[in-house]
């Protein structure tokens, strides 16, 4: 308090009730900008949905017996391709990383039919103007023997699940 | 004698004067019959008084502006009025969006015509406020003291764009929905906010139901308020800097150097000065007589009343000769073959498809803050007013390549792109 004993009873020579006046005056501007600032950005936070009502990005495709060695199953609505090889299992995304088409099988894995962008059978990109090979999503075996694809989580191209 | 009193005025006299009194009343001005009223009737009603009360001869030269301005603000209010209509019957929701265009085209009263003058209104929208900037920029209108109404304008053209693409979805058949998906996946590429910027557009991680909800909120509550608002502070800064920008010899001027630069204040200390006395710069004519103006009414009045018909009865011919199209309903399992974004941003995925970032976001970014910094980059004082002026040589070569470029990118996407977006010849 005896600090600013001086300043704050105005008696300072050099204009402390000025300089005074200045602080409270940037005080309260950045006070208001700052709400106004910060009510502008808490828009955005309200429009940025916590829960989607679209498709659940995880989900259950059946069990692994419904996909026999060897398949290669396209899940139109789900959005990905179970790939089984032996005892390893695969969900390799069917949305096309150039401008998010769907992607159809082919003899050489995966066409894009919108630009032309084509992927081997993992997924790499092996022509057309795609900037990333078609990732791979999580794939886990529930509890009770269901195939569970998380469409959130990626994971490294060619790491499968062993059943 | 008792002095004479007016005669008590009867019930049926003022019911007989009540419609020309309830004219009066409204209109205070009586169609002019000279400069006076003619000034009046300028500044008294609301409608005409954002309107100068004269204007300079130059801007009314059809060759200088050819109305493109006015005819991007009247096409913009024939939106609203169809857009408003139509919103009397349609439903956001992915299960009855395409049912209810089957209904404006087969149910409803003018449906078909009101739904084509609003897609018709809006692809000549992105047009016409493209050719204005175009207008503007060649004759370089941009310069001291219309700076800031250029960065104005190319915002305006900027959300003339977004609004043009937000309603683009809302037919939810299949054109709208892979434009809309290969639209916002454009969006996905900026960097650091692509990705939340796709989000928050989509609502979710697809084009969906949220999507089409937001765009339709964007599209009639968001979007036009905006819109309506910048228009408002272009108009007022057309005013305010000076009316429309005219070559330096429009106005014959008086020497200034025989008068010594004072204060008015200093010339006649005891008058009274009103705010013409006070303001400098462009906002009056210091320094400029005669002018070379004439009265708004009904110089300007009667060309924008002409520009207004000649808008309106463009659109409604259009509209009458050709049906705004409508695909098959989204299925979300089969693109069309090729998909493509509409056609005014052809340009930028024909770019994408070269490199998705540099195409998508990296030159379209660059072009934007060129344009938007263009009179702040560009400060010769010369050339203002004139087309293809001799001395904005330069700026006047680099923006038309840079038109040129885009609009020959908007046309291969367009004829020259077929399946799997190989190169195609249209015939």
């Amino acid at each position: 308090m005896a600090v600013n004993l001086k300043r704050s009873s105005g008696e300072d020579s050099d204009g402390g009730k000025t300089s005074r006046r200045r602080m409270l005056g940037w005080l309260t501007g950045v006070g208001l900008f700052g709400s106004a600032g910060l009510s502008a950005v808490s828009n955005f936070v309200f429009i940025k949905p916590r829960a989607t009502y679209g498709q659940p990005q995880r989900f259950s495709v059946g069990k692994p017996e419904d996909f026999p060695e060897g398949t290669r199953s396209v899940l139109g609505a789900r959005g990905i391709c179970i790939v089984r090889e032996g005892t390893k299992l695969a969900a390799i995304s069917t949305t096309c990383t150039h401008l998010g088409c769907t992607v159809a099988s082919a003899e050489t894995g995966f066409a894009c039919p919108c630009h032309g962008s084509r992927f081997d059978p993992d997924g790499n990109v092996t022509g057309g103007p795609a900037p990333r090979p078609l990732p791979w999503f999580q794939v886990t075996l529930a509890p009770n023997g269901e195939i569970e694809v998380d469409k959130d989580i990626e994971i490294t191209p060619g790491s499968y699940l062993t059943l | 004698m008792s002095p004479v009193t007016p005669p008590k005025p009867s019930p049926f006299a003022a019911l007989l004067e009540l419609p020309g009194n309830v004219w009066k009343s409204i209109f205070r001005n009586p169609l002019p019959s000279n400069d006076l009223e003619r000034s009046a009737t300028s500044f008294t009603n609301f409608f005409l008084h954002i309107h100068p009360v004269k204007v300079h001869k130059n801007s009314l030269r059809p060759t200088y502006t050819f109305g493109l301005g006015l005819v991007s603000f009247f096409l913009f209010v024939i939106l609203i009025v169809t857009g408003i209509l139509l919103m009397f019957y349609y439903v956001p929701s992915t299960t009855q969006a395409y049912d209810r265009m089957l209904d404006l085209r087969g149910t409803v009263a003018f449906g078909t015509l009101l739904r084509n003058m609003h897609r018709w209104s809006a692809h000549a929208m992105v047009a016409v406020v493209f050719l204005h900037l175009c207008r503007v920029f060649l004759t370089g209108s941009y310069k001291k003291p219309r700076e800031f109404n250029w960065v104005v304008g190319v915002v305006l053209f900027l959300l003339t764009l977004f609004m043009s693409f937000t309603g683009y979805l809302l037919p939810w058949d299949q054109l709208a929905f892979w434009a809309i998906t290969v639209g916002t996946a454009i969006a996905g590429y900026a960097p650091i906010v692509g990705k939340d910027m796709q989000f928050l557009l989509m609502g979710g991680t697809s084009v969906g139901q949220e999507a089409l909800l937001r765009f339709y909120v964007l599209h009639v509550a968001v979007l036009p308020s905006v819109l309506i608002l910048a228009i408002a502070i272009h108009f007022w800064r057309i005013r305010k800097d000076g009316g429309l920008s005219r070559p330096e010899d429009a106005d014959p001027t008086i020497n200034l150097e025989a008068i010594p630069a004072v204060k008015a204040s200093v010339l006649e200390p005891k008058k009274t000065y009103g705010l013409q006395g006070l303001v400098r710069g462009p906002l009056t004519k210091v320094g400029q007589i005669p002018d070379n103006t004439v009265f708004s009414w009904p110089n300007l009045f009667l060309a924008e009343l002409f520009t207004f018909v000649v808008t309106l009865s463009a659109i409604l011919i259009v509209s009458l000769l050709f049906n705004a199209p409508l695909e098959e309903p989204v299925n979300a399992l089969h693109p069309p073959n090729p998909a493509k974004a509409p056609w005014y941003f052809l340009g930028l995925q024909e770019m994408v498809s070269y490199s998705a970032f540099w195409g998508g976001i990296g030159v379209p970014t660059i072009f934007v803050l060129l344009l938007l910094g263009t009179p702040y980059l560009d400060r010769g004082p010369k050339g203002v007013g004139k087309w293809f002026s001799r001395d904005r040589l330069l700026a006047n070569t680099i923006f038309i390549t840079f038109v040129v470029a885009n609009i020959i990118f908007v046309i291969i996407g367009t004829f020259f792109r077929g399946a799997n977006w190989s190169f195609v010849t249209p015939w």
